[in-house]
């Protein structure tokens, strides 16, 4: 899928209409609201694009979701910008597997919600008003590890018990994955070999990371999840995943804490 | 690095004489109690009523909604009524711990138990307490007393010590209290939400100590939602409010330049402040000594920290309360002075120097004038040189900063990095990469 997000001056919405699983719909929120409010969300006719940074530049996300995992998908491109926590709350009012339907009213810039015959009319923000998309930095990251969900949960739940901060690092001669959380008192570690992982491309890594991201982030990746990690010295990590049976992705990214200067 | 030439520690080996002073100080409290009994049956007359000038008030928390609200004054009749409340002036004035104890138990805080809805009320006893609070001079009051007053001393980690105590029977004024304009105007407003009328006044060059009283009469507030707040409260309501609104005022500032390190001794607690160049984060980090006063049967320094990132915190904090408040409120003034956000890292170490507790302004003012450029103040107690504390010291790095500090606390760089989440790393932004 193209990226258009750099094109400058997107023209806003006209046309969206659109029907979607109600799981597949609180997932792309629940990826997107552990960082940020409010969003804008690109339209096109591949399907939808959103990508935003919390307002202390420390941590992104930048989703896609196809037009193939939606129901039925039509627009004429372009932006939206939405308040994230009210339309997470209109979603939880569907069931597992029952539809929304989405419709752009133009005239009125609201966006009417369908779910089995509630109907919710959701007053949209002006794009122009919500922070600025961030450039996607370039890393070379060294070491790429590909993890599942429920080890990043293990690793993150352990680590807050002692501390707020977590390290997380790859040993390019033990060809192995660690995390350390270290406490007033205690510690935590944890090691995942080749066996435990499902993939390890070893090189040298090693940085600290705020818990309060990372657990924010651990919240909407699916324990079965494969999440693709890469990690670099003193670098921000990457996560990437997907959802929507493959139709959809996610890649997070997050800013360490810098322990050297 | 010009941090060697910066602190002396003090002599450890005094330890034992010093705590033979503090014992000594605190006979002199005592006897000063005393005096004040004496005082006491001088002032009050034959009907048990008691002619003040009162310049501050108390509200207690326990029992809440039901408190303890009381009216302080001196009880010497010839003491200067506006020296006796808290604030910036005490710090100013080189008061000692026992200067404050002294002005604190020379106070009669002639109580009555009252609920703290008060929307409405501006009679009566809780009345002229609110009058009191609000009024920009110490207001003359007549207050009848049940009985005798109790003879003691409370302490608090938060608020000023309170002297005395006697219950009242009535309260009245005896003079007509001036308010100044921006309170009436908090005042009249009653659909002002606290928050904004408390970083109102502060902006019109109330200190947190005046804000802090009217807040704790509850003069500010939505009218629906006035009730008088428990001085405790009050205070770290204050300082919170006021720092999340100066906090908004210099996020979007430049940062500073280089790594500065400011120090401030005051009352037996030293101040260390460290701040470096990128967007604001905030730490406290306090190392209390065995036998310091809040950590009386310790064996080690007491550790405890709260930290917030560049958006501040979610939650009151775990650990440090008021003091959190207190320092960060001092940090970011100077930041807004200079229009400059920092990445601020407060140390503050306890020594057993610190006898009793004075209450949090002793952390603000401490932090406050650590970075008083021309208020000269000796950092140094063990020699007779006035070493001057006007400008920082610069390092080259946070982690130099941190280095050279750790070698004057009491603490190792590896306690105090399993402490602190600056010292173990400072946050960086995706812009940075």
């Amino acid at each position: 899928m193209a990226s258009f997000l750099m094109d400058g001056g997107v023209a806003v919405a006209k046309m969206f209409n659109a029907i979607v699983s109600a799981d597949t719909l609180q997932a792309t929120l629940d990826s997107v609201s552990v960082l940020v409010d409010e969003c804008k969300i690109h339209l096109n006719d591949e399907g939808l694009e959103i990508r935003a940074v919390d307002p202390a530049n420390v941590g992104m996300v930048d989703l896609t979701l196809e037009a193939a995992a939606f129901e039925s998908y039509e627009t004429d491109g372009g932006l939206i910008g939405v308040n994230l926590s009210r339309l997470e709350d209109i979603a939880g009012m569907a069931d597992a597997g029952q539809l929304v339907h989405l419709e752009l009213d133009e005239e009125t810039r609201k966006l009417h919600i369908a779910i089995d015959g509630l109907e919710y009319t959701l007053a949209l923000i002006d794009p122009d008003s919500i922070r600025q998309e961030p450039d996607l930095p370039d890393l070379d990251l060294a070491a790429h590890v590909v993890i599942e969900g429920k080890d990043i949960d293990r690793s993150v739940t352990a680590a807050d018990m002692v501390s707020d901060h977590i390290a997380l690092g790859v040993d390019a001669t033990d060809e192995l994955f660690y995390v350390d959380a270290e406490g007033d008192t205690d510690d935590v570690h944890l090691e995942l070999d080749r066996e435990d992982l499902i993939d390890l491309t070893p090189g040298d890594a090693h940085s600290l990371f705020s818990l309060d991201y990372l657990q924010n982030m651990n919240k909407a990746i699916p324990k079965d999840a494969e999440v693709r990690m890469e990690l670099g010295d003193e670098f921000p990590v990457k996560m990437h995943f997907d959802f929507a049976e493959g139709q959809g992705s996610v890649t997070y990214m997050l800013a360490p804490r810098i322990q050297s200067e | 690095m010009r941090l060697d030439e910066f602190i002396e520690g003090f002599d450890r080996d005094e330890a034992a004489e010093r705590r033979r002073l503090a014992e000594e100080k605190s006979y002199e409290i005592t006897n000063h109690l005393e005096d004040v009994e004496r005082q006491f049956e001088e002032t009050v007359q034959g009907d048990a009523l008691f002619g003040s000038t009162a310049p501050e008030i108390f509200v207690g928390r326990s029992g809440y909604p039901d408190v303890s609200t009381g009216v302080l004054s001196p009880m010497a009749s010839d003491a200067d009524a506006g020296q006796f409340a808290t604030s910036g002036q005490w710090y100013r004035d080189g008061l000692g711990i026992d200067d404050v104890l002294q002005r604190r138990t020379g106070m009669l805080n002639s109580t009555r138990s009252a609920n703290v809805d008060v929307s409405d009320v501006w009679d009566g006893f809780v009345g002229t307490q609110r009058e009191v609070a609000i009024a920009d001079h110490p207001v003359d009051v007549e207050v009848g007393l049940d009985g005798t007053p109790d003879l003691d001393v409370s302490f608090d980690d938060i608020g000023t010590p309170t002297g005395p105590r006697a219950r009242a029977t009535n309260a009245d004024l005896a003079e007509n209290p001036h308010v100044p304009r921006a309170v009436e105007k908090t005042l009249e407003d009653d659909d002002w939400q606290a928050e904004g009328a408390m970083n109102y006044l502060y902006r019109r060059g109330f200190d947190v100590y005046e804000v802090n009283t009217i807040l704790s009469a509850g003069a500010l507030g939505q009218r629906r939602q006035r009730t008088l707040v428990p001085t405790r409260w009050s205070i770290t309501a204050v300082d919170d409010t006021v720092g999340q609104y100066l906090r908004g005022t210099i996020q979007n500032c430049n940062t500073i330049d280089q790594t500065e390190v400011w120090y401030n001794e005051y009352m037996g607690n030293r101040y260390w402040v460290l701040m470096a160049p990128g967007q604001w984060e905030f730490e406290l980090v306090e190392m209390k000594a065995p036998e310091s006063v809040w950590n009386p049967t310790g064996q080690t320094h007491y550790l405890a920290s709260a930290n917030e990132g560049y958006e501040g915190r979610t939650g009151y904090v775990e650990e440090t309360a008021g003091a959190y408040y207190a320092s960060r409120l001092g940090v970011l003034e100077h930041l807004q002075e200079r229009d400059r956000q920092a990445k601020c890292l407060v140390l503050r170490e306890v020594t057993d120097d610190y006898w009793a507790p004075v209450g949090v302004w002793q952390v603000r003012e401490g932090v406050r004038n650590a970075f008083e450029e021309g208020v000269a103040r000796e950092t140094n107690e063990s020699d007779g040189d006035a070493a001057y504390q006007d400008q920082p010291a610069v390092a080259e790095s946070f982690r130099d900063a941190v280095t050279a500090v750790t070698e004057q606390l009491p603490v190792s760089l590896g306690t105090l990095r399993r402490k602190s989440d600056m010292v173990a790393g400072l946050q960086s932004t995706l812009a940075d990469f």
